[in-house]
């Protein structure tokens, strides 16, 4: 048997790097990589093109791929070009036929379509070379609330949260204890956290605004929320503050708020970071420390992220941990 | 000998997490090695270790190790999912994961990678109901990012026959 493929290729991560994709297509990077397959396809796609085109002697110049819509128009009139070769012509046939492809691929989700989704695009763009200014920002690091909140519509749209089987977040572990780890809880989700964890809390490591269904799940369930806004480590320019991850770390090593879900964006960065300190406190080498670190973070493991755990000065949060009999932790 | 810094750490076994945590303790990783003894014997206080793998002889330090603690080791011999009769040998491994007598048990093979992932990702799919491309990522994560198309698609049409004691069953079991 053949499993369907949208789901050989789901719930892993890109093993591109997502970072050369926003050189071509800035806004769709920052969509779900839960797309990633789609994306994959789009992007291996968009290369050919850009392969077929490179190979045919400079008919036209591509700016960035960016501009599709100019892309095509260009498309459309080079291929009417007398002046073409006939094996050229075949060529642009091909073209526009993968170029057609491309477009339906970007286009079948219908809300992308939408002014209003477009105008979104449009205001998150100049944001995003607003930030340019500053520091790189890994789209990682980035949580986009339009783009969670149309997949929670989406989700409820579709109608399947009657589901027999239920679904963890992505990126999700056992930390330690009741201690748990995941990327940014979706809808589908809530039932996981509240049936199968008990969560008692959920402490996140956004700065962002959390966004109002999720609030509203987490009020009918009981589950409080802690919020330790941090940055992720922007290499090599911003760091995470030792003061912010202890404050984190006493949130999650108090048993009063466990069970408790740790959650950035992705969860990988600023997560791993915390998780990290936690092996610290459990006294691992720092060797098997980075190993986890790596595991979560593939394909994007920075050294300042692990630098950063084997810096993070302990004292304090041992102080802490060791009056309030927190230590050691108890598997 | 060990360094100044190995001393006082603990060093788990490659590939360790914690698989389940709730009133039983369910742990996964690759082979423990000598250095990783302290952790086990110190944090774990393990019950039962399930090897599922390829070695038919116990490094003799390890078997001493198992001894000395008095951990029971139960051997499931496994190449890859393509073995013959190895549907009969995870009901095997199933049967100990569903039995709260056993536990806390350590689940291992030589990397913690493949044969783990599958035997975890089947643990997911028949005993707790995560979604298939949970299981998948799940499976992906330790494996170091290398999806073995085989190994997943023998998580996903694996069917247990096993028969079992409900009074044994650990909580986190939903049929």
């Amino acid at each position: 048997m053949t499993l369907p493929k949208d789901i050989k290729n789901s719930g892993s991560s890109s093993p591109h790097d997502t970072r050369n994709y926003t050189n071509h297509n800035g806004e769709e990077s920052k969509e779900s990589e839960e797309n990633s397959g789609r994306l994959d396809e789009i992007i291996k796609r968009e290369n050919d093109i850009i392969q077929l085109i490179r190979q045919g002697d400079d008919i036209m110049t591509l700016n960035d791929g960016a501009d599709n819509e100019d892309f095509g128009t260009a498309l459309q009139a080079s291929r009417h070009n007398s002046n073409m070769s006939p094996r050229r012509i075949n060529d642009m046939d091909l073209l526009q036929d993968r170029f057609d492809d491309v477009i339906r691929l970007f286009h079948n989700d219908e809300s992308a379509r939408s002014p209003e989704k477009l105008a979104q695009r449009s205001r998150r763009q100049s944001v995003d070379e607003g930030n340019k200014n500053t520091a790189e920002e890994d789209i990682d690091d980035k949580f986009v609330l339009e783009d969670h909140q149309s997949r929670s519509k989406e989700f409820y749209d579709n109608d399947i949260h009657d589901l027999k089987e239920v679904i963890p977040p992505e990126n999700f572990s056992h930390v330690v204890g009741d201690i748990y780890r995941s990327s940014f809880p979706r809808v589908e989700n809530f039932d996981f956290l509240v049936k199968r964890l008990k969560l008692k809390s959920i402490l996140v490591l956004i700065p962002e605004e959390y966004p109002a269904e999720n609030l509203e799940f987490m009020e009918k369930a009981g589950i409080k929320l802690f919020q330790v806004g941090m940055s992720g480590n922007k290499e090599p320019f911003v760091n995470i503050p030792s003061d912010l991850l202890t404050k984190a770390l006493e949130t999650v090593l108090d048993p009063q708020n466990q069970p408790i879900l740790i959650h950035c964006n992705r969860g990988k960065h600023r997560t791993g970071c915390l998780i990290g300190c936690i092996r610290k406190l459990q006294n691992w080498s720092l060797t098997m420390i980075f190993d986890e670190y790596r595991r979560f973070a593939f394909p994007k493991a920075r050294a300042l992220d692990q630098q950063f755990i084997e810096m993070y000065d302990d004292r304090e949060i041992k102080q802490v941990a060791s009056a309030n009999n927190w230590l050691p932790l108890q598997w | 000998m060990p360094g100044p810094h190995t001393i006082n750490k603990y060093i788990p076994p490659l590939n360790f997490s914690p698989v389940i945590s709730t009133e039983v303790s369910l742990y996964r990783s690759g082979y423990p090695m000598a250095i990783n003894y302290s952790f086990i014997v110190d944090q774990l206080h393990l019950k039962t270790v399930v090897y599922i793998g390829d070695k038919a002889d116990l490094l003799p330090e390890y078997a001493s190790f198992l001894e000395r603690e008095q951990i029971t080791f139960v051997h499931i011999p496994m190449d890859s999912c393509r073995d013959e009769g190895i549907n009969e040998r995870i009901d095997e491994v199933l049967r100990m994961i569903v039995n709260v007598d056993n536990y806390p048990m350590l689940l291992h093979s030589n990397k913690g990678k493949h044969r783990v992932g599958i035997v975890v990702g089947i643990v997911r799919k028949i005993l707790q109901g995560w979604s298939i491309a949970s299981i998948y990522q799940e499976y992906g994560l330790f494996s170091g990012g290398m999806k073995d198309e085989t190994d997943l698609e023998f998580i996903t049409m694996f069917v247990s026959h096993l028969e079992t004691y409900k009074d044994k069953l650990p909580k986190f079991v939903r049929m």
